[in-house]
Protein backbone atom coordinates (compact mmCIF):
# COMPACT_ATOMS: atom_id res chain seq x y z
CA UNK A 1 0.00 0.00 0.00
CA UNK A 2 1.38 3.09 -0.77
CA UNK A 3 1.86 5.93 1.60
CA UNK A 4 -0.36 9.15 1.47
CA UNK A 5 1.26 11.93 3.11
CA UNK A 6 -1.32 14.04 5.53
CA UNK A 7 0.71 17.00 5.09
CA UNK A 8 0.22 16.99 1.86
CA UNK A 9 -3.45 16.24 1.49
CA UNK A 10 -4.77 18.81 4.66
CA UNK A 11 -5.45 21.47 2.76
CA UNK A 12 -7.44 19.85 -0.03
CA UNK A 13 -11.57 19.20 0.72
CA UNK A 14 -11.51 15.58 2.45
CA UNK A 15 -13.66 13.18 0.32
CA UNK A 16 -15.65 12.04 3.49
CA UNK A 17 -16.16 14.47 6.79
CA UNK A 18 -18.43 12.68 9.64
CA UNK A 19 -18.29 15.47 12.43
CA UNK A 20 -20.00 14.41 16.13
CA UNK A 21 -22.60 12.17 14.23
CA UNK A 22 -24.91 10.25 16.58
CA UNK A 23 -27.51 7.92 15.85
CA UNK A 24 -30.16 6.14 18.21
CA UNK A 25 -31.94 3.08 16.79
CA UNK A 26 -34.96 2.54 18.70
CA UNK A 27 -33.94 3.69 22.28
CA UNK A 28 -30.67 2.97 21.45
CA UNK A 29 -27.51 5.27 21.07
CA UNK A 30 -25.84 3.40 18.79
CA UNK A 31 -23.12 6.46 17.49
CA UNK A 32 -22.48 8.50 20.12
CA UNK A 33 -21.08 11.67 18.53
CA UNK A 34 -18.58 9.99 15.96
CA UNK A 35 -15.89 12.00 14.07
CA UNK A 36 -14.13 10.79 10.77
CA UNK A 37 -12.29 11.88 8.14
CA UNK A 38 -11.52 10.57 4.65
CA UNK A 39 -9.09 11.90 2.54
CA UNK A 40 -9.03 11.67 -1.32
CA UNK A 41 -7.43 8.76 -2.59
CA UNK A 42 -7.16 6.78 0.48
CA UNK A 43 -8.18 3.66 2.48
CA UNK A 44 -8.74 4.48 5.80
CA UNK A 45 -10.15 1.22 8.13
CA UNK A 46 -12.69 1.25 10.71
CA UNK A 47 -11.83 -0.91 12.99
CA UNK A 48 -13.77 -2.41 16.17
CA UNK A 49 -15.96 -5.93 17.91
CA UNK A 50 -18.98 -7.08 17.11
CA UNK A 51 -21.72 -4.32 18.26
CA UNK A 52 -19.33 -1.49 18.25
CA UNK A 53 -21.44 0.49 15.93
CA UNK A 54 -18.97 0.22 12.65
CA UNK A 55 -21.95 -1.05 10.41
CA UNK A 56 -23.74 1.80 12.10
CA UNK A 57 -21.54 4.20 11.01
CA UNK A 58 -21.33 2.87 7.33
CA UNK A 59 -25.04 2.66 7.28
CA UNK A 60 -25.63 6.20 8.54
CA UNK A 61 -23.02 7.76 6.00
CA UNK A 62 -25.10 5.75 3.24
CA UNK A 63 -28.16 7.47 4.69
CA UNK A 64 -30.33 4.43 5.83
CA UNK A 65 -30.44 5.46 9.25
CA UNK A 66 -30.86 9.31 9.73
CA UNK A 67 -28.57 10.90 12.00
CA UNK A 68 -29.84 12.60 15.12
CA UNK A 69 -27.28 14.97 15.36
CA UNK A 70 -24.03 16.36 13.63
CA UNK A 71 -22.78 16.08 10.00
CA UNK A 72 -21.56 14.56 7.28
CA UNK A 73 -20.24 16.18 4.00
CA UNK A 74 -18.96 14.38 0.47
CA UNK A 75 -16.22 16.32 -0.26
CA UNK A 76 -17.33 19.31 1.26
CA UNK A 77 -21.45 19.25 0.30
CA UNK A 78 -23.74 18.41 3.05
CA UNK A 79 -25.78 15.00 2.70
CA UNK A 80 -26.71 14.19 5.90
CA UNK A 81 -30.93 13.64 6.23
CA UNK A 82 -31.59 13.33 2.32
CA UNK A 83 -33.00 10.27 1.06
CA UNK A 84 -30.36 7.35 0.98
CA UNK A 85 -30.66 6.60 -2.72
CA UNK A 86 -30.34 10.27 -2.93
CA UNK A 87 -27.33 9.94 -1.15
CA UNK A 88 -25.96 7.09 -3.72
CA UNK A 89 -26.47 9.16 -6.76
CA UNK A 90 -24.36 11.98 -5.01
CA UNK A 91 -21.45 9.54 -5.07
CA UNK A 92 -21.38 7.17 -2.40
CA UNK A 93 -20.57 3.66 -3.00
CA UNK A 94 -22.02 1.03 -0.50
CA UNK A 95 -21.46 -2.63 0.26
CA UNK A 96 -23.41 -3.04 3.23
CA UNK A 97 -22.76 -6.17 5.37
CA UNK A 98 -24.70 -8.84 4.37
CA UNK A 99 -24.33 -7.83 0.66
CA UNK A 100 -28.00 -7.79 -0.05
CA UNK A 101 -27.91 -9.11 -3.67
CA UNK A 102 -30.99 -9.89 -5.74
CA UNK A 103 -30.83 -13.38 -5.41
CA UNK A 104 -33.38 -14.51 -8.36
CA UNK A 105 -31.75 -11.38 -10.52
CA UNK A 106 -28.50 -12.24 -13.22
CA UNK A 107 -25.11 -10.84 -12.44
CA UNK A 108 -25.51 -9.00 -15.82
CA UNK A 109 -28.88 -7.13 -14.36
CA UNK A 110 -26.86 -6.59 -10.91
CA UNK A 111 -24.38 -4.76 -12.84
CA UNK A 112 -27.09 -2.98 -14.86
CA UNK A 113 -28.55 -2.04 -11.92
CA UNK A 114 -25.68 -0.47 -10.51
CA UNK A 115 -25.05 1.43 -13.60
CA UNK A 116 -28.19 3.38 -14.45
CA UNK A 117 -27.65 6.29 -13.40
CA UNK A 118 -24.68 6.83 -15.42
CA UNK A 119 -25.17 7.60 -19.32
CA UNK A 120 -24.84 4.75 -21.57
CA UNK A 121 -20.85 5.67 -22.74
CA UNK A 122 -20.05 6.18 -18.94
CA UNK A 123 -22.09 2.55 -18.03
CA UNK A 124 -20.47 0.39 -20.51
CA UNK A 125 -16.99 1.91 -19.71
CA UNK A 126 -17.35 1.14 -16.58
CA UNK A 127 -19.21 -2.35 -16.91
CA UNK A 128 -15.89 -3.39 -18.87
CA UNK A 129 -13.81 -2.11 -15.88
CA UNK A 130 -15.31 -4.27 -13.49
CA UNK A 131 -15.19 -7.54 -15.58
CA UNK A 132 -11.18 -6.79 -16.04
CA UNK A 133 -11.17 -6.51 -12.26
CA UNK A 134 -13.54 -9.36 -11.53
CA UNK A 135 -12.65 -11.43 -14.26
CA UNK A 136 -14.99 -14.42 -12.73
CA UNK A 137 -17.92 -12.24 -13.30
CA UNK A 138 -17.70 -12.11 -16.44
CA UNK A 139 -18.24 -15.50 -16.58
CA UNK A 140 -21.08 -15.76 -14.60
CA UNK A 141 -23.14 -12.97 -16.57
CA UNK A 142 -26.36 -15.11 -17.17
CA UNK A 143 -26.34 -16.42 -13.74
CA UNK A 144 -28.70 -15.67 -10.94
CA UNK A 145 -26.85 -13.78 -7.72
CA UNK A 146 -28.17 -16.56 -5.40
CA UNK A 147 -26.29 -19.47 -7.33
CA UNK A 148 -22.72 -17.53 -6.71
CA UNK A 149 -20.39 -18.59 -4.28
CA UNK A 150 -19.42 -16.12 -1.60
CA UNK A 151 -16.26 -15.05 -2.96
CA UNK A 152 -18.15 -14.47 -5.81
CA UNK A 153 -21.20 -12.70 -4.35
CA UNK A 154 -18.58 -10.41 -2.78
CA UNK A 155 -17.22 -9.05 -5.85
CA UNK A 156 -20.99 -9.03 -7.17
CA UNK A 157 -21.48 -6.50 -4.72
CA UNK A 158 -18.81 -4.10 -4.62
CA UNK A 159 -19.39 -4.49 -8.88
CA UNK A 160 -22.47 -3.21 -8.29
CA UNK A 161 -21.24 -0.19 -6.24
CA UNK A 162 -18.99 0.94 -8.24
CA UNK A 163 -20.99 0.58 -11.10
CA UNK A 164 -22.71 3.49 -9.66
CA UNK A 165 -19.63 5.45 -10.15
CA UNK A 166 -19.30 6.00 -6.24
CA UNK A 167 -16.07 8.73 -5.06
CA UNK A 168 -16.37 7.46 -2.02
CA UNK A 169 -16.48 3.31 -1.21
CA UNK A 170 -18.08 2.38 2.09
CA UNK A 171 -17.35 -1.70 2.26
CA UNK A 172 -18.93 -3.29 4.89
CA UNK A 173 -16.85 -6.19 6.49
CA UNK A 174 -16.21 -7.67 2.81
CA UNK A 175 -14.15 -10.72 4.47
CA UNK A 176 -17.34 -11.99 6.14
CA UNK A 177 -17.39 -15.91 5.08
CA UNK A 178 -14.87 -15.67 2.50
CA UNK A 179 -11.57 -17.54 2.70
CA UNK A 180 -8.22 -15.81 3.26
CA UNK A 181 -7.37 -16.37 -0.39
CA UNK A 182 -10.49 -14.50 -1.45
CA UNK A 183 -10.53 -11.86 1.22
CA UNK A 184 -6.73 -11.14 -0.25
CA UNK A 185 -8.21 -11.18 -3.83
CA UNK A 186 -11.34 -8.41 -3.11
CA UNK A 187 -8.73 -6.58 -0.96
CA UNK A 188 -6.28 -6.30 -3.93
CA UNK A 189 -8.69 -4.78 -6.14
CA UNK A 190 -8.11 -1.38 -3.53
CA UNK A 191 -5.05 -0.23 -5.35
CA UNK A 192 -6.57 -0.04 -8.97
CA UNK A 193 -9.60 1.93 -6.94
CA UNK A 194 -7.59 4.60 -5.82
CA UNK A 195 -6.27 4.78 -9.49
CA UNK A 196 -9.42 5.56 -10.39
CA UNK A 197 -10.04 7.98 -7.51
CA UNK A 198 -12.36 6.50 -4.72
CA UNK A 199 -11.34 6.70 -1.90
CA UNK A 200 -12.74 3.85 0.46
CA UNK A 201 -13.88 3.88 4.13
CA UNK A 202 -13.54 -0.20 5.13
CA UNK A 203 -15.12 -1.93 8.59
CA UNK A 204 -13.45 -4.17 9.22
CA UNK A 205 -13.62 -6.68 12.55
CA UNK A 206 -9.83 -8.68 12.02
CA UNK A 207 -7.32 -5.82 13.36
CA UNK A 208 -4.76 -8.07 10.83
CA UNK A 209 -6.55 -7.34 7.52
CA UNK A 210 -8.16 -4.18 8.00
CA UNK A 211 -4.72 -2.68 9.01
CA UNK A 212 -3.07 -4.67 6.24
CA UNK A 213 -5.47 -3.16 3.81
CA UNK A 214 -5.46 0.28 5.16
CA UNK A 215 -3.69 3.84 5.13
CA UNK A 216 -5.24 4.68 8.57
CA UNK A 217 -7.33 3.44 11.09
CA UNK A 218 -10.09 4.54 13.56
CA UNK A 219 -10.72 2.09 16.48
CA UNK A 220 -14.42 2.57 17.14
CA UNK A 221 -16.11 1.24 20.70
CA UNK A 222 -19.48 1.83 22.25
CA UNK A 223 -20.33 4.83 19.27
CA UNK A 224 -17.11 6.63 19.76
CA UNK A 225 -13.36 6.68 17.90
CA UNK A 226 -11.58 5.67 20.98
CA UNK A 227 -7.78 5.47 18.98
CA UNK A 228 -6.72 6.47 15.53
CA UNK A 229 -3.47 6.65 13.61
CA UNK A 230 -1.85 5.83 10.67
CA UNK A 231 -2.48 1.92 10.08
CA UNK A 232 1.23 0.81 10.55
CA UNK A 233 1.64 2.74 13.63
CA UNK A 234 -1.85 0.99 15.47
CA UNK A 235 -0.22 -2.53 14.27
CA UNK A 236 2.29 -1.88 16.93
CA UNK A 237 -0.05 -0.17 19.76
CA UNK A 238 -1.38 -2.73 22.22
CA UNK A 239 -4.51 -0.54 23.04
CA UNK A 240 -5.72 -1.61 19.93
CA UNK A 241 -6.03 -4.94 21.37
CA UNK A 242 -7.17 -4.02 24.45
CA UNK A 243 -10.17 -2.14 23.10
CA UNK A 244 -11.72 -5.36 21.31
CA UNK A 245 -10.78 -7.59 24.89
CA UNK A 246 -12.62 -4.81 26.63
CA UNK A 247 -9.85 -3.83 28.85
CA UNK B 1 -61.41 -34.76 -27.71
CA UNK B 2 -63.75 -34.08 -25.11
CA UNK B 3 -60.11 -34.45 -22.71
CA UNK B 4 -58.69 -31.18 -24.86
CA UNK B 5 -61.92 -29.31 -24.62
CA UNK B 6 -61.64 -29.64 -20.86
CA UNK B 7 -57.93 -28.79 -21.11
CA UNK B 8 -58.42 -25.86 -22.96
CA UNK B 9 -61.67 -24.36 -21.00
CA UNK B 10 -59.54 -24.82 -18.07
CA UNK B 11 -56.39 -23.16 -19.72
CA UNK B 12 -58.36 -20.14 -20.65
CA UNK B 13 -59.74 -19.96 -17.24
CA UNK B 14 -56.20 -20.42 -15.91
CA UNK B 15 -55.37 -17.69 -17.99
CA UNK B 16 -57.54 -15.58 -16.39
CA UNK B 17 -56.37 -16.59 -12.98
CA UNK B 18 -52.73 -15.29 -13.62
CA UNK B 19 -54.10 -12.11 -14.07
CA UNK B 20 -56.08 -12.12 -10.58
CA UNK B 21 -53.42 -14.12 -9.06
CA UNK B 22 -49.79 -11.64 -10.72
CA UNK B 23 -51.79 -8.37 -9.78
CA UNK B 24 -52.18 -9.64 -5.69
CA UNK B 25 -48.35 -11.09 -6.00
CA UNK B 26 -46.87 -7.96 -7.52
CA UNK B 27 -48.12 -5.92 -4.74
CA UNK B 28 -46.95 -8.49 -2.25
CA UNK B 29 -43.68 -8.81 -3.93
CA UNK B 30 -42.49 -5.24 -3.40
CA UNK B 31 -44.46 -4.48 -0.01
CA UNK B 32 -44.70 -7.49 1.51
CA UNK B 33 -48.37 -6.23 1.90
CA UNK B 34 -51.12 -8.74 1.10
CA UNK B 35 -53.70 -6.85 -0.16
CA UNK B 36 -56.80 -7.78 1.64
CA UNK B 37 -58.80 -4.81 -0.76
CA UNK B 38 -58.20 -6.65 -3.98
CA UNK B 39 -61.17 -8.74 -4.73
CA UNK B 40 -62.81 -5.48 -4.27
CA UNK B 41 -60.60 -3.98 -6.55
CA UNK B 42 -62.13 -6.30 -9.24
CA UNK B 43 -65.09 -5.98 -8.14
CA UNK B 44 -65.79 -2.57 -8.65
CA UNK B 45 -64.11 -2.82 -11.97
CA UNK B 46 -66.49 -5.49 -13.40
CA UNK B 47 -69.96 -3.96 -11.71
CA UNK B 48 -68.47 -0.51 -13.52
CA UNK B 49 -68.08 -2.06 -16.90
CA UNK B 50 -71.37 -4.23 -16.16
CA UNK B 51 -73.14 -0.35 -15.83
CA UNK B 52 -70.95 1.13 -18.40
CA UNK B 53 -71.70 -1.95 -21.13
CA UNK B 54 -75.30 -1.74 -20.16
CA UNK B 55 -75.98 1.81 -20.60
CA UNK B 56 -74.04 2.82 -23.28
CA UNK B 57 -74.31 -0.36 -25.24
CA UNK B 58 -70.40 -0.16 -26.28
CA UNK B 59 -68.51 -3.02 -25.94
CA UNK B 60 -67.07 -3.35 -22.58
CA UNK B 61 -63.89 -4.43 -23.80
CA UNK B 62 -63.85 -0.86 -24.71
CA UNK B 63 -64.05 0.37 -20.94
CA UNK B 64 -60.49 -1.32 -20.38
CA UNK B 65 -58.12 1.09 -20.82
CA UNK B 66 -60.10 3.69 -19.19
CA UNK B 67 -60.77 1.41 -16.03
CA UNK B 68 -56.91 0.30 -16.19
CA UNK B 69 -55.90 4.14 -16.26
CA UNK B 70 -58.49 5.25 -13.47
CA UNK B 71 -57.72 2.28 -11.11
CA UNK B 72 -53.68 3.17 -11.58
CA UNK B 73 -54.54 6.71 -10.27
CA UNK B 74 -56.60 5.41 -7.01
CA UNK B 75 -53.78 2.76 -6.37
CA UNK B 76 -51.08 5.90 -6.66
CA UNK B 77 -53.17 8.27 -4.58
CA UNK B 78 -54.38 5.52 -1.87
CA UNK B 79 -51.08 3.75 -1.44
CA UNK B 80 -49.37 6.94 0.08
CA UNK B 81 -52.39 7.29 2.63
CA UNK B 82 -52.81 4.15 3.60
CA UNK B 83 -49.87 1.84 2.99
CA UNK B 84 -46.82 3.96 2.79
CA UNK B 85 -47.03 5.34 6.51
CA UNK B 86 -46.72 1.59 7.64
CA UNK B 87 -43.73 1.12 6.18
CA UNK B 88 -42.02 2.89 8.56
CA UNK B 89 -42.64 0.59 11.29
CA UNK B 90 -40.29 -1.97 9.86
CA UNK B 91 -41.11 -4.99 7.70
CA UNK B 92 -43.19 -7.46 10.67
CA UNK B 93 -45.03 -4.38 12.11
CA UNK B 94 -45.86 -3.66 8.80
CA UNK B 95 -47.40 -6.81 7.64
CA UNK B 96 -49.93 -7.24 10.57
CA UNK B 97 -51.00 -3.45 10.08
CA UNK B 98 -51.58 -3.43 6.34
CA UNK B 99 -53.31 -6.52 6.74
CA UNK B 100 -55.68 -4.40 9.09
CA UNK B 101 -55.49 -1.64 6.65
CA UNK B 102 -56.46 -3.12 3.93
CA UNK B 103 -59.01 -5.29 5.07
CA UNK B 104 -60.51 -1.83 6.12
CA UNK B 105 -60.15 -0.50 2.46
CA UNK B 106 -62.61 -3.63 1.12
CA UNK B 107 -64.78 -3.37 3.92
CA UNK B 108 -65.11 0.30 2.12
CA UNK B 109 -65.09 -0.82 -0.99
CA UNK B 110 -67.62 -3.58 -0.93
CA UNK B 111 -70.19 -1.58 1.44
CA UNK B 112 -69.60 1.29 -1.55
CA UNK B 113 -70.65 -0.70 -4.49
CA UNK B 114 -73.25 -2.16 -2.36
CA UNK B 115 -74.50 0.95 -2.50
CA UNK B 116 -74.16 2.04 -5.62
CA UNK B 117 -75.47 -1.18 -7.20
CA UNK B 118 -77.31 -3.23 -4.74
CA UNK B 119 -76.35 -6.93 -3.82
CA UNK B 120 -77.69 -8.69 -7.45
CA UNK B 121 -75.67 -10.67 -9.27
CA UNK B 122 -75.01 -9.27 -13.19
CA UNK B 123 -72.88 -9.87 -15.51
CA UNK B 124 -71.83 -8.49 -18.80
CA UNK B 125 -74.06 -9.93 -21.93
CA UNK B 126 -71.09 -10.16 -24.46
CA UNK B 127 -70.40 -12.78 -27.15
CA UNK B 128 -72.96 -15.11 -25.03
CA UNK B 129 -72.37 -18.09 -28.40
CA UNK B 130 -69.81 -20.10 -28.56
CA UNK B 131 -66.84 -21.00 -31.91
CA UNK B 132 -66.93 -24.23 -32.99
CA UNK B 133 -63.73 -25.91 -34.10
CA UNK B 134 -63.28 -29.64 -34.56
CA UNK B 135 -66.43 -30.43 -32.91
CA UNK B 136 -65.86 -29.06 -29.86
CA UNK B 137 -67.58 -25.62 -28.26
CA UNK B 138 -65.22 -23.16 -26.67
CA UNK B 139 -67.17 -20.10 -25.57
CA UNK B 140 -66.43 -16.85 -26.99
CA UNK B 141 -66.46 -15.32 -23.80
CA UNK B 142 -64.38 -17.28 -21.91
CA UNK B 143 -61.21 -17.71 -24.86
CA UNK B 144 -61.62 -13.72 -25.55
CA UNK B 145 -61.34 -13.14 -21.73
CA UNK B 146 -59.06 -15.57 -21.00
CA UNK B 147 -56.51 -15.18 -23.74
CA UNK B 148 -56.81 -11.39 -22.70
CA UNK B 149 -55.90 -11.49 -19.68
CA UNK B 150 -52.97 -13.90 -20.37
CA UNK B 151 -51.86 -10.97 -22.69
CA UNK B 152 -51.85 -8.26 -19.88
CA UNK B 153 -50.35 -10.93 -17.99
CA UNK B 154 -47.66 -11.68 -20.04
CA UNK B 155 -46.99 -7.49 -21.00
CA UNK B 156 -46.24 -7.32 -17.14
CA UNK B 157 -43.71 -10.14 -17.41
CA UNK B 158 -42.35 -8.71 -19.86
CA UNK B 159 -42.11 -5.16 -18.27
CA UNK B 160 -40.49 -6.69 -15.09
CA UNK B 161 -37.65 -8.33 -16.69
CA UNK B 162 -37.14 -6.50 -19.71
CA UNK B 163 -37.32 -2.52 -18.53
CA UNK B 164 -35.55 -0.56 -16.11
CA UNK B 165 -38.39 0.45 -13.92
CA UNK B 166 -39.50 -3.16 -13.95
CA UNK B 167 -36.38 -4.35 -13.19
CA UNK B 168 -35.90 -1.57 -10.82
CA UNK B 169 -39.41 -2.65 -8.95
CA UNK B 170 -38.21 -6.79 -9.01
CA UNK B 171 -34.78 -5.16 -7.41
CA UNK B 172 -36.15 -3.51 -4.62
CA UNK B 173 -38.72 -6.74 -4.19
CA UNK B 174 -35.53 -8.91 -3.27
CA UNK B 175 -33.31 -6.31 -1.12
CA UNK B 176 -34.39 -3.02 -0.56
CA UNK B 177 -31.61 -2.16 0.61
CA UNK B 178 -29.89 -3.67 -2.54
CA UNK B 179 -32.30 -1.20 -4.40
CA UNK B 180 -30.94 1.94 -2.58
CA UNK B 181 -27.50 0.90 -3.01
CA UNK B 182 -28.34 1.45 -6.86
CA UNK B 183 -29.86 4.82 -6.03
CA UNK B 184 -33.24 3.56 -6.54
CA UNK B 185 -36.21 5.31 -4.99
CA UNK B 186 -37.42 2.46 -3.33
CA UNK B 187 -40.46 4.60 -2.01
CA UNK B 188 -41.40 5.49 -5.39
CA UNK B 189 -41.35 2.01 -6.48
CA UNK B 190 -43.75 0.65 -3.61
CA UNK B 191 -46.01 3.60 -5.21
CA UNK B 192 -45.20 2.52 -8.43
CA UNK B 193 -46.18 -1.53 -7.77
CA UNK B 194 -49.71 -0.36 -5.50
CA UNK B 195 -50.85 1.46 -8.39
CA UNK B 196 -49.83 -1.16 -11.31
CA UNK B 197 -51.04 -3.80 -8.62
CA UNK B 198 -54.56 -2.14 -8.37
CA UNK B 199 -54.84 -1.24 -11.98
CA UNK B 200 -53.89 -5.14 -13.17
CA UNK B 201 -56.87 -6.21 -10.65
CA UNK B 202 -59.25 -3.81 -12.56
CA UNK B 203 -58.21 -4.93 -15.43
CA UNK B 204 -59.02 -8.20 -14.26
CA UNK B 205 -62.50 -7.36 -12.94
CA UNK B 206 -63.42 -6.57 -16.66
CA UNK B 207 -62.14 -9.77 -18.21
CA UNK B 208 -63.87 -11.61 -15.45
CA UNK B 209 -67.72 -9.91 -15.87
CA UNK B 210 -67.56 -11.09 -19.01
CA UNK B 211 -67.51 -14.28 -18.02
CA UNK B 212 -68.75 -14.87 -14.47
CA UNK B 213 -71.62 -13.01 -12.92
CA UNK B 214 -70.15 -10.94 -9.99
CA UNK B 215 -72.37 -9.08 -7.15
CA UNK B 216 -70.27 -6.71 -4.09
CA UNK B 217 -69.96 -9.76 -1.98
CA UNK B 218 -67.87 -11.85 -4.05
CA UNK B 219 -65.06 -9.65 -3.37
CA UNK B 220 -63.46 -11.64 -0.08
CA UNK B 221 -63.94 -15.26 -2.43
CA UNK B 222 -61.99 -13.55 -5.12
CA UNK B 223 -59.38 -12.11 -2.51
CA UNK B 224 -59.05 -15.49 -1.36
CA UNK B 225 -58.64 -17.59 -4.52
CA UNK B 226 -56.30 -15.58 -5.82
CA UNK B 227 -54.22 -15.68 -2.23
CA UNK B 228 -54.44 -19.58 -2.99
CA UNK B 229 -52.82 -19.44 -5.94
CA UNK B 230 -49.97 -16.96 -4.51
CA UNK B 231 -49.20 -19.31 -2.18
CA UNK B 232 -49.48 -22.78 -4.25
CA UNK B 233 -46.87 -20.93 -7.03
CA UNK B 234 -44.77 -18.85 -4.48
CA UNK B 235 -44.92 -15.95 -2.68
CA UNK B 236 -43.04 -13.40 -4.79
CA UNK B 237 -42.40 -15.38 -7.65
CA UNK B 238 -44.14 -14.75 -10.96
CA UNK B 239 -43.18 -17.86 -12.95
CA UNK B 240 -44.51 -19.78 -10.47
CA UNK B 241 -47.69 -18.11 -10.01
CA UNK B 242 -48.34 -18.16 -13.62
CA UNK B 243 -47.98 -21.76 -13.47
CA UNK B 244 -50.15 -22.34 -10.48
CA UNK B 245 -52.85 -20.26 -12.30
CA UNK B 246 -52.68 -22.61 -15.08
CA UNK B 247 -53.17 -25.35 -12.93
CA UNK B 248 -56.00 -24.34 -11.05
CA UNK B 249 -58.12 -23.35 -14.11
CA UNK B 250 -57.26 -26.82 -15.59
CA UNK B 251 -58.12 -28.76 -12.28
CA UNK B 252 -61.32 -26.75 -11.87
CA UNK B 253 -62.36 -27.24 -14.96
CA UNK B 254 -61.74 -31.25 -14.68
CA UNK B 255 -63.45 -31.35 -11.79
CA UNK B 256 -66.22 -29.34 -12.78
CA UNK B 257 -66.74 -31.54 -15.62
CA UNK B 258 -66.44 -35.24 -13.27
CA UNK B 259 -67.47 -34.37 -10.01
CA UNK B 260 -69.69 -31.25 -11.15
CA UNK B 261 -72.60 -29.50 -8.64
CA UNK B 262 -70.55 -26.79 -6.67
CA UNK B 263 -67.33 -29.03 -6.43
CA UNK B 264 -65.08 -27.02 -8.86
CA UNK B 265 -65.78 -24.00 -6.14
CA UNK B 266 -64.45 -25.69 -3.21
CA UNK B 267 -61.39 -27.20 -4.69
CA UNK B 268 -59.16 -23.93 -4.32
CA UNK B 269 -59.88 -23.89 -0.65
CA UNK B 270 -59.21 -27.67 -0.29
CA UNK B 271 -55.75 -26.79 -2.22
CA UNK B 272 -55.34 -24.29 0.18
CA UNK B 273 -55.75 -26.04 3.30
CA UNK B 274 -53.03 -29.71 1.39
CA UNK B 275 -50.67 -26.70 0.51
CA UNK B 276 -50.62 -25.51 3.93
CA UNK B 277 -50.67 -28.95 6.15
CA UNK B 278 -48.02 -30.24 3.72
CA UNK B 279 -45.83 -27.55 2.20
CA UNK B 280 -45.88 -25.01 4.74
CA UNK B 281 -42.67 -23.32 3.95
CA UNK B 282 -44.92 -22.55 0.94
CA UNK B 283 -45.84 -19.79 2.79
CA UNK B 284 -42.82 -18.29 3.11
CA UNK B 285 -41.26 -15.88 0.57
CA UNK B 286 -39.63 -17.37 -2.63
Amino acid sequence: MSEVDPRGSADAVPALVVENVTTRIGPLTILDGLSLELRAGEVVTVLGANGAGKTTLLRTIAGLYPPRQGHIRLFGESIEGRPAHEITRAGIGHVPSGRELFPRLSVADHLELGGRLSPPARRAELRARMLAMFPVLGRRLGQRAGTLSGGEQQMLAIARALMTDPRVLLLDEPSTGLAPKIVLSVFQTFPMLREQGVSILLAEQSLTLGLTAADRAYVVDQGRIVLSGAAAQLAEDHRVVDTYLGR
Amino acid sequence: MLALQILVNGLLLGGLYVLIAQSLNLIFGVMGVVNLAHGAFIVVAGLFTYWFASSTGINPLAALPFVFIVMALVGAGLQPLLVEPLMKMGRSKAELLSLMVTFGLDYVLVELALQVWGSSFVSVPYLQSSWKFAGLDFSQALVVSGVFAALVSALLYWWLNRTDSGKSLLAASQSETGAICCGIDVKRVRMLAFALGVALAAAAGVLVIIVEALAPQTADDLTLLAFVIIALGGLGSYVGVAVAALLLGVAQSVTGYFVGGNAEYVLPYVLLILVMVALPGRFRRA
